[in-house]
């Protein structure tokens, strides 16, 4: 169920043309972009593409959105089914596949054993993203992304129609259950690669009510109030898979070419598992920038400039979105709600800025750029370097100002995501390194 | 089925200075026994449903223009709602390693919300920036670090600046 053979030389090979055009064409992102062989059992291609096909056949249209295939099979048995278009999320931590039962439109057909509680409640879960919420059972699964494997994990199962939304996870937001539509996925699923080794933690470990977000539920009808907010074990949660193999175990590499400043229909690159565990995932001359409890550090705008914390790595944003054009002086896009809050500067800028660790050290200089955003998309390409927009947050204590740096930074670098507590040859996790 | 996990390590959640932003309003700050917090929008006096939904502690605030409703809620979340001087909520905002309960604490603007996130174009973690007459709503971060603020312009006393809605 691995990726052909086949496709993952010619995916090495993309890779390298697209590094000979691509290289210094943008003049912003250089430094340590050395694609891994293809051929480690630590390795699996990426994809930037404009996502999986839709309803009419056609891509969804995401825009830098990392995608790889990822297998899951019934635990302990060859009854397996790869998932293609599954986005690499180091924002988050845990597997997420929607269901194909039609309306949700994902590919996940395979029946798992679900997860129960100790009184036989089946379990399923309201995770919390930006501004809406992923609903659904956790199940069963032996994971397999490459040659990697996490023996019966709980992952989440998006989109069945097993138990209705309860009323409290309504309240987060959007229901994105669906592959395509206006709060759809745009993806088979999401591969969380994070810096935790839970998608909650500690937190749902506790009595609901007292500390609990009661993002775990426990279900015991599928009527409406059959489920109810419930506490789940650390150990019992949907975990990073990367925690749960065998070997290269704490944390990934995203390695991605550089692409042009007008961007590229498509990009190939690597899912790199471990950090110093093999000879292919070593930091090299890549920099640890270590994070907070909260998985943040401090970005520096300009690069000696006003300090911005609550800053983050992420290949779950598509974009590199920072402060406001009021304060970047950088005009917005104008056009519909959604476009209005990207930047459209005239011509392509170069900035410059630096990235900090939580603690205050060390400080990495980091430039990039910034190229009209209705032009990039009105150009139908999906691999930008160069997309950004504004953040929300303003310079406070109470609601700081932050850099979110997204997929749009990952090119032409090869970008570590440390998992909290695992021990790599740059220290313990929880860490960024490029 | 499950091995316990030796990296596991339970993260303290690192509380905001709770008063950092208090000197800058010249502030008089009392603690509430009896609090009375609306959606937003909504009257002060009417609801007091948000305390008990967030099953959070209560420090209230007064500027010139308004006084702030602060809730902490047990998740580790902070929620701060401002009020206009008659009573009505015209900001929220909040920060925390998990959401509010958005339909609450937005009222009869959760739609709006719900329009304005329909729109957004920046990924699954990219943030949401979006300004109309009815609403302002601004939300970033990711699983474990969120924030947001939301205002309705109309409803924002004069002399108030927006950046004083944190």
């Amino acid at each position: 169920m691995t990726e052909p053979r086949v496709r993952r030389v010619l995916t090495a090979v993309l890779s390298l043309i697209a590094a000979a055009c691509g290289g210094g064409s943008d003049g912003a992102n250089a430094g340590n972009n050395r694609i891994a062989p293809p051929d480690g059992a630590n390795v699996v291609g990426i994809v930037v593409d404009s996502g999986p096909p839709g309803a009419n056949g056609a891509p969804v249209g995401y825009v830098n959105g990392a995608f790889v295939t990822v297998t899951v099979c019934v635990p302990g048995t060859a009854n397996c089914q790869a998932i293609d278009h599954v986005l690499v999320d180091t924002g988050s931590s845990g597997l997420r596949l929607l269901a194909n039962d039609g309306r949700a439109g994902g590919q996940l057909s395979l029946p798992l054993p679900p997860l129960e509680d100790v009184g036989k409640n089946a379990v399923a879960e309201c995770f919390q993203f930006i501004d809406g919420f992923t609903w659904g059972q956790v199940q069963l699964a032996d994971v397999r992304v490459g040659g990697e494997m996490a023996s019966g994990i709980a992952i989440q199962v998006i989109g069945e129609a097993a138990y209705p939304v309860p009323g409290p996870c309504l309240g987060v937001g959007n229901d994105e259950d669906t592959l395509e539509g206006a709060s759809g996925l745009l993806a088979n699923g999401i591969l969380g690669v994070g810096l935790f080794v839970q998608d909650c933690g500690p937190a749902c470990a506790m009595d609901p009510g007292s500390g609990n977000p009661g993002v775990y539920f426990a279900c015991s009808s599928s009527a409406s109030g059959g489920c109810v907010e419930t506490s789940l074990p650390t150990e019992a949660q949907v975990s990073n898979p990367v925690t749960r193999f065998a070997t290269d175990n704490n944390g990934v590499i995203v390695e991605l070419p550089p692409v042009p400043a007008s961007g590229a229909p498509t990009a190939s690159g690597s899912l790199v598992f471990g950090i110093g565990t093999r000879s292919n995932n070593g930091l090299g001359n890549a920099v640890v920038i270590p994070v907070d409890d909260r998985g943040t550090f401090t970005t520096l705008f300009p690069a000696q400039g006003t300090r911005y914390p609550v800053s983050f790595i992420d290949s779950g944003s598509n974009g590199i979105y920072f402060l406001s054009s009021a304060v970047t002086g950088i005009a917005t896009c104008t056009g519909s709600s959604g476009i209005d809050s990207f930047y459209c500067p005239p011509s392509p800028l170069t900035l410059s800025a630096a990235n900090q660790g939580a603690a205050g050290t060390p400080t990495v200089p980091v430039s990039f750029s910034i190229a009209n955003a209705k032009a990039l998309f009105d150009s139908n390409n999906a691999a930008f370097s160069n997309l950004g927009g504004q953040n929300a947050g303003i310079s406070s204590l109470n609601l700081p100002a932050s850099f979110d740096w997204g997929l749009a930074f990952f090119y032409g670098r090869n970008v570590f995501t440390a998992i909290e507590g695992a021990a790599t040859p740059g220290g313990a996790g929880p860490y960024f390194a490029y | 089925m499950f091995a316990m996990n030796p990296m596991t390590t339970p993260p303290a959640i690192r509380k905001p200075s709770l008063r950092a932003w208090l000197p800058a309003l010249a502030l008089v700050t009392v603690v509430s026994s009896t609090p009375a917090l609306a959606a937003l929008g909504g009257d002060v006096s009417s609801v007091q449903k948000d305390r008990a939904r967030f099953k959070a502690s209560l420090q209230l605030s007064a500027a010139t223009h308004y006084s702030v409703h602060e809730l902490k809620a047990p998740t580790g979340t902070t929620i701060r709602e401002y009020v206009t001087g008659d009573g009505r909520v015209f900001g929220v905002t909040w920060q925390g390693p998990w959401r509010p309960d958005l339909r609450q604490l937005l009222g009869p603007y959760f739609a709006d919300f719900q329009q304005a996130a329909n729109a957004k174009r920046t990924g699954r973690n990219g943030p949401l920036s979006s300004r109309s007459s009815r609403l302002v709503i601004e939300m970033s971060g990711h699983p474990r670090a969120f924030q947001g603020r939301a205002y309705v312009p109309e409803l924002v006393p004069a002399g108030v600046l927006e950046d004083e809605i944190q």
